[in-house]
């Protein structure tokens, strides 16, 4: 492995960019800060793209305390999340150019929006457990201002809340950090596992409880119940663009998290069989129930999307917790496809707002007409979500469905394929309306009044290829999977 | 370095202190030159003694028996008084600027000094006696400063603050005496003094005097239940609040605490004891009430000291887990909170004087209009609460590693306090700083167009203690070693 | 013979002499004479007491040569002759610091009369400090009592009348216990020397005869001078008498005449009944109880109070307590820290008198603490010497209070049932001190403009800001000195035997 320190510089740079933006005057022209905010992305994006394409890098910054360096490391599991952040960013990124243009303080909703860019590829790159918590913490801290940017009282107080949720799951983790820093021979993520089997024996309890936490900690930003009150109240209230990535991306955070802790910290096989992956399992099924449950009943449409999210992300953690290759294989591709397809649902509801204003789902009678081509894009991300084949979403449940039975875990293993297809009738029940609605209005829709109002090119041009990945990935995706199934395979 | 020169450090700053009530200043600005000077010639002379490092036993009076006040300096007493050394010519210089609104100045400046040289006659002291003595005189000391702004709120709050202390320093007492009988001698020597053949047979005895006397020094560590003095006392000026109710004054009770239960009583006697388990349990109890108090508190000064009876219990709960780690622990966070907390209460100071907003709600937007304070203060809230990069994550961090190394189940369960805290430490900082950045758009931006950040005099001190923070969160290695020397018992 | 022996009988029949010489005396004469007389009977003392701390032992000293039982007997050692030193110099001390308060609180036709009561009162202290006759110290308590009545009497408003009948009444009570167990102990023994008793006691201790009457005679002889000392429960009489009488008096009263008693009572333990017998017996628990809810209580009453002498008056209770919590303790060196507190005690709290009267002085007479706001400030000296006085009764290092406190919790460790109420107590009862000394003090010190109360400086008294720097001095000798005093007090009990 190579030591590098290019691995910094998509990191710094938008930070650092994204600081400047917050601490300049603000400019004359509004395009100054756009076109600068374009340019600062398309670079990252563009050193992504090559470190995603090179061999695995590693760097050690420099060491906090005795034995804790801040270490970054390109693997497998990082190059994944870190090209889906990039592409869904510049192409949310294209997108608020055009809607932010009605908001308010537009130059600190860039700067914010270029550090957590920054933030976010730390977060992947990050090479060891401390590592990762510093800028775990760092991102909620600073995705906060993207959360409350409106700042009315609602958003203000949804921010606090996604602040205080968030910050209680990271300090769940740390309890567990504390625990597993004594009995593991290093921090650094390694696959199989750190824990030193010497210090282990007769700890186990303490260990799994510890697991415990650490995994619970960090579902409080991946959405899953009993810490899901955050994300329906939080995501609906930012501007759509940020919407988007926080629904899309944000909450993978903590997929992420969850996916070292259990592969590269504790090991697969150290957690398998034992109560936490039982509880881990119930309660993400429960969290997909209950979310598709909750989207169904729920009249908002952005409000609607935030549960589909908690439900769908906690089809991931189904994955995950499986400890199954074909169902990690399953929660990868879920984790691309979810966040292709919830960014494009988000940017679509965002233009039906931007452009009619209209937030609810009842209100969006006849909307098919006026916007043909974002609902067109709408009901093909819905059709990748709900899973129909031969749309993304249908791969991705496959493989989670296989791991389901693969893992030979007795109730769950019908169980968890039984609920995954409830949830997707559930799914279509409350995404496919708005298509419905929209397309056939009915008889008493007034077609005097039509007016078309198809949103401009750069606004579209997003959503169009949010839309075209969510079905044309699943169209081919032989690719993916098999280079994701050679990342899960390398982590058992 | 002659010891002498340790009595010259302690008498310093009180005959000087004491000076400045007698001296003619013309102008204001003498009197500020004069302190100035003042503290920071103390300041050079400790850290000269400390460069040193430890010396010889240096005996002033001689009381009863073989007691006698004398003075020596140690590991322990490097750090407290290094802490203090270091921190007290940044204070002054704040408080020349925020005394300027406040009344008969000259004694707040002489008690203020005072209160120095009497809190390095703690960190000096070499035997329980002498540190009781100048136990004592801090309560004494500092008084005046409580009282300085005479209003009802600051009699009453006096009155308590004394009382409290008092009474707690006489069940401290009962320990002195105990002490006296059966340990060798009231010197403090790291592993305890008590003597195995005498305590034979009266160990739940002397547990009993451990405990009242932790609880009694607790006072000054704003233990619960003993704390209420705390937040009360927060009528003082800035100055009085940041520098002494935040550090010099309750890190002397758990310096005392430190002191009795490593260098007295000794570990070996205590751990695994009921003792142990009970003062954890009143520290950790502490730890997560200090802290729902400050978020259900909306007075900022109030708040920030909730804030401290909180933090205090870090430290004390490093002392209780009974072990060198925990020692080091206990060291590093009552050295860093004493950087953080005291730049937040500065801040808060900031901006008390310049706005004259003392409530949490009022600080809607404040954020825009006084970028440097509300930047600091953002600083040691993210500091306080322990993110990675800032000291508090090292301290935490430090106490959480020998909670864990302990292997005491009570322990763990501190960890999850300590953690409770974090969060709660998140909701009641955090909101002031989004208040202050990101105020609600009803909110009215002309109504704070006439606040600006104060003068260097004050701004100095932020921008050293936020510097403080973010080095000693990056790069803490060589005095965390430090501490864990000390703590093992090498220095 | 040495002449030096001859000084204990010098000072008791020179006080008495001098009493009646100063009823034919105008004031002033009588003024010069008492000053005179208590300087010189203080030096004998002094002579004597470093005369005994060169032989090392004490002696007998047989009036007109009469041997016992038909002679009258006085015994001198260290501890006596300190004891008459101390009393002579706080009673110099409380008599300066009230002299100008006199003027204008007695008569001054009576003038001469008050020093006649105060020589009595001096020749009675020291006929209690070295007479070895349990008759004598009878007659000494009564002159005592009468001369202690006269005091409180002499300022006369209605006030003193009535505290003064009610002091005379519990006073007599006690002097009547007091007699009665006397007679019981001569019953007894057949004696009444205090040597010969106790040679009698130890005999009867030993064939268990009479343990019930010798039980029954301490226990009244406890009572009756607990009765005067003002131990809780009888303290009732103690604020007014204290609280209204002039300033000198009340100094005098709290911190020599009931110490005066507590003395005595110390001698019974040693020279008359044996300690031994003292300690196995059942009295002394009840002593320590007593001595530990007088702690409680008069600072608690202390703290209600609303009138500044009342309360030091409350205080001398709950003092009065710790000294019967050292007796309580049954050891010797309960018994010291007892005596430390006695000397530690009476100078604290005649400093705390005469200063309080300074900033009553100087907020318009009144006593009350509203009006004593910012006292401090108007009379420096007085604020200071009260600041001094306050610290010292809540036990702050340097100070007397903080060498008797451990001196006492010193004491109490290692009782198997004693240690904890007694260490526990100290400590509470520091809080209750704390409490309402520290609020006086803040109060004095909070500044408050008022422009109708006069202003006094150093200045303007020269011989009250003179007595307080002596308070000052002996009370912070007491707590740094307190090695030799220590040393003092175990020889003294040594020589006691």
């Amino acid at each position: 492995m190579k030591e590098s320190v290019t691995i910094l510089f998509p990191v710094c740079l938008p930070i650092v960019a994204g600081l400047l933006l917050l601490l300049v005057r603000q400019p004359k022209k509004r395009s100054v800060i756009i076109w600068c905010s374009a340019a600062v992305w398309t670079v990252t994006a563009l050193c992504v793209m090559g470190l995603v394409c090179g061999e695995e890098t590693s760097f050690t910054l420099f060491f906090l305390t005795g034995r804790l360096p801040v270490y970054f490391r390109i693997d497998g599991i990082g190059k994944i999340f870190a090209s889906v952040i990039t592409i869904v960013w510049v192409l949310a990124g294209f997108y608020s150019f055009v809607y932010m243009k009605e908001e308010t303080c537009e130059k600190r909703f860039f700067g914010y929006y270029l550090i957590v860019l920054g933030v976010l590829l730390a977060l992947d790159f990050s090479g060891n457990l401390i590592t990762f918590y510093a800028f775990y913490e760092m991102l909620t801290l600073l995705s906060m201002p993207l959360v409350l940017h409106e700042r009315s009282r609602e958003a203000v107080m949804a921010g606090l809340k996604y602040m205080f949720y968030s910050f209680c799951g990271a300090y769940m983790v740390l309890f567990g950090v504390y625990f597993v820093y004594r009995y593991a021979n290093t921090l650094s993520f390694t696959a199989k596992g750190v824990l030193d089997p010497a210090l282990l024996s007769g700890n186990e309890g303490l260990l799994l409880t510890a697991a415990f936490f650490m995994v619970l900690g960090f579902s409080v930003k991946a959405g899953m119940f009993p810490f899901h009150g955050w994300l329906p109240v939080a995501h609906p209230v930012a501007p759509a663009p940020a919407s988007a990535v926080l629904s899309g991306i944000i909450v993978k955070a903590g997929v992420l998290g969850i996916v070292r802790v259990v592969y590269f910290i504790f090991g697969a096989d150290f957690l398998r069989g034992t109560w936490v992956q039982t509880a881990m399992l119930t309660l993400s099924l429960t969290t997909v129930f209950m979310g598709s449950m909750l989207a169904y009943i729920e009249k908002g449409l952005k409000k609607r999307l935030a549960y589909s999210t908690v439900s769908q992300v906690s089809y991931i953690l189904f994955g995950l917790f499986l400890l199954d290759p074909a169902g990690l294989t399953g929660s990868l591709l879920h984790v691309v496809f979810h966040a292709f397809i919830k960014c494009g649902l988000f940017l679509c509801a965002g233009a039906f707002i931007f452009k009619t204003g209209k937030h609810t789902v009842g209100e969006l009678t006849g909307i098919g007409k006026e916007m043909p081509v974002t609902v067109w894009c709408y009901t093909l991300c819905s059709l990748a979500l709900i899973g129909i084949p031969p749309a993304s979403g249908f791969i991705s449940k496959w493989y989670l469905c296989v791991g389901a039975f693969h893992a030979k875990l007795a109730a769950f293993s019908w169980l968890g394929p039984v609920v995954l297809l409830v949830s997707a009738l559930l799914t279509a029940g409350y995404l496919l309306p708005v298509t419905i609605r929209g397309f056939l209005p009915g008889a008493d829709y007034d077609y005097g009044s039509l007016v078309k109002k198809e949103p401009v090119k750069m606004m579209l041009a997003p959503l169009v290829i949010l839309a075209a990945l969510a079905f044309v990935l699943g169209v081919v995706p032989e690719a993916l999977i098999r280079n994701f199934s050679a990342v899960a395979a390398q982590m058992m | 370095m002659n010891p002498v020169m340790m009595l010259a450090a302690v008498l310093l700053p009180i005959i000087g202190g004491a000076l400045v009530m007698a001296l003619p200043f013309k102008k204001r600005l003498h009197m500020e030159i004069y302190l100035e000077v003042l503290v920071l010639a103390t300041s050079i002379l400790v850290w000269a003694i400390l460069a040193e490092g430890p010396g010889e036993r240096f005996p002033i009076v001689k009381f009863v028996h073989n007691l006698s006040l004398s003075l020596k300096l140690d590991g322990c007493g490097m750090v407290f008084a290094g802490l203090v050394s270091a921190l007290w010519p940044l204070a002054m210089l704040f408080s020349f600027e925020y005394m300027k609104k406040e009344e008969h100045e000259k004694v707040f400046f002489m008690f203020y000094t005072m209160t120095y040289g009497v809190t390095l006659g703690i960190s000096f002291a070499e035997d329980m006696l002498t540190m009781y003595f100048f136990y004592e005189l801090l309560t004494l000391v500092t008084v005046p400063l409580v009282l300085h702004t005479l209003t009802r709120e600051a009699i009453l709050a006096s009155r308590k603050y004394l009382y409290y202390s008092l009474g707690g320093a006489a069940f401290a007492f009962i320990s002195l005496v105990f002490l006296l009988v059966y340990g060798s001698s009231l010197d403090f020597s790291y592993g305890g003094v008590l003597v195995t053949e005498m305590t034979a047979g009266k160990e739940n005895t002397l547990l009993v005097v451990y405990v009242m006397a932790f609880l009694g020094f607790g006072v000054k560590a704003a233990v619960c239940p003993f704390n209420a003095w705390l937040p009360q006392a927060g009528v003082a000026p800035t100055p009085v609040t940041a520098l002494l109710h935040a550090v010099a004054v309750v890190k002397a009770g758990a310096f005392a605490i430190i002191r009795l239960t490593y260098y007295s009583f000794g570990t070996d006697f205590l751990a695994g004891s009921w003792a142990q388990k009970a003062v954890m349990g009143i520290v950790i109890f502490t730890i997560v009430y200090g802290c729902s108090r400050a978020v259900k508190e909306t007075h900022i000064k109030r708040r920030l000291a909730y804030s401290t009876i909180s933090n205090l219990s870090y430290v004390l709960f490093g002392v209780t887990i009974m072990t060198p780690l925990g020692l080091a622990g206990a060291f590093t966070h009552l050295v860093f909170h004493a950087v953080m907390k005291i730049c937040s209460f500065f801040c808060a100071g900031a901006i008390m004087h310049q706005t004259d907003k003392h409530y949490v709600h009022e600080l809607n937007g404040l954020g825009k209009e006084m970028p440097a304070v509300f930047g600091t203060f953002t600083v040691s809230s993210l500091a306080l609460m322990g993110v990675p990069g800032l000291c508090g994550f090292i301290s935490k961090w430090n106490l959480a590693n020998a909670a864990v190394m302990s292997g005491n189940a009570m322990a763990y369960v501190g960890i999850g306090a300590l953690l409770v805290s974090a969060l709660l430490t998140a909701i009641y900082m955090l909101s002031i700083v989004v208040r202050a950045f990101f105020p609600p758009t009803e909110f009215d931006e002309a109504g704070t167009k006439e606040y600006r950040d104060p003068n260097w005099l004050m701004l100095t001190p932020l921008f050293v203690f936020a510097a403080a923070m973010l080095f000693f969160g990056l790069y803490s290695a060589p005095i965390v070693q430090f501490f864990t020397d000390i703590s093992n018992g090498v220095m | 013979m040495d002449f030096v022996q001859n000084f204990p009988f010098f000072s008791i029949i020179l006080s008495m002499f001098s009493g009646t010489v100063s009823s034919v005396l105008p004031a002033r004469a009588a003024k010069i004479l008492n000053t005179a007389l208590i300087s010189v009977v203080g030096m004998m003392s002094a002579v004597l007491l470093a005369y005994l701390m060169g032989t090392g032992e004490s002696y007998v000293y047989w009036m007109g040569h009469f041997p016992a039982p038909w002679g009258n007997e006085i015994r001198a050692g260290v501890l006596e002759a300190g004891m008459a030193l101390f009393f002579c110099i706080i009673m110099l001390l409380s008599v300066m610091g009230g002299r100008k308060k006199l003027i204008g609180e007695v008569e001054y036709s009576k003038h001469n009369l008050y020093y006649i009561l105060t020589n009595l009162l001096l020749s009675s202290l020291l006929a209690l400090v070295y007479t070895n006759d349990l008759f004598t110290a009878y007659v000494f308590v009564e002159i005592n009592t009468i001369a202690a009545c006269g005091l409180i009497m002499i300022r006369q408003n209605g006030r003193t009348v009535e505290a003064a009948v009610r002091y005379m009444i519990m006073s007599l009570l006690g002097s009547g216990l007091f007699l009665i167990s006397l007679c019981t102990l001569y019953d007894l023994t057949g004696h009444l020397l205090m040597s010969n008793i106790k040679e009698a006691v130890a005999v009867l201790a030993q064939r268990q005869e009479y343990q019930i009457p010798l039980m029954t005679t301490i226990g009244l002889m406890c009572t009756g001078l607990a009765i005067k000392s003002a131990l809780f429960p009888f303290h009732s009489w103690l604020p007014d008498a204290y609280g209204y009488s002039t300033v000198s008096s009340a100094a005098m009263l709290s911190s020599l005449v009931s110490k005066g008693y507590i003395f005595l009572l110390i001698k019974i333990f040693y020279r008359v009944i044996g300690f031994d017998i003292i300690v196995h017996g059942k009295i002394i628990n009840i002593l320590f109880l007593f001595g530990l809810l007088g702690m409680v209580v008069g600072s608690l009453s202390a703290i209600r109070e609303n009138d500044i002498r009342r309360m030091i008056a409350y205080s001398s209770v709950a003092q009065i307590g710790y000294i019967y919590m050292g007796f309580g303790l049954g050891t010797e060196a309960g018994i010291t820290a007892s005596i430390y507190h006695i000397l530690a005690h009476a100078a604290t709290k005649s400093l705390l008198f005469i200063a309080a009267i300074g900033l009553t002085d100087v907020s318009g007479g009144s006593r009350r603490f509203q009006d004593l706001s910012g006292a401090g400030y108007r009379h420096k000296i007085a604020g200071v010497a009260f600041t001094v006085g306050a610290l010292s009764m809540v036990g702050v290092p340097m100070f007397s209070g903080f060498v008797s406190k451990l001196l006492f919790a010193e004491a109490s460790i290692g009782h198997t049932y004693k240690m904890f109420p007694a260490v526990i107590v100290l400590g509470v009862s520091t809080i209750l001190n704390a409490i309402y000394f520290m609020k006086t003090v803040i109060r004095i010190y909070v500044p408050e403009k008022r422009p109708d109360f006069e202003v006094i400086t150093v200045k303007d008294e020269k011989e009250y800001s003179l007595t307080l720097v002596c308070f000052i001095v002996l009370n912070v000798a007491l707590g740094m000195l307190s090695q030799p005093i220590e040393g003092w007090i175990h020889a003294g009990l040594a020589m006691f035997g």
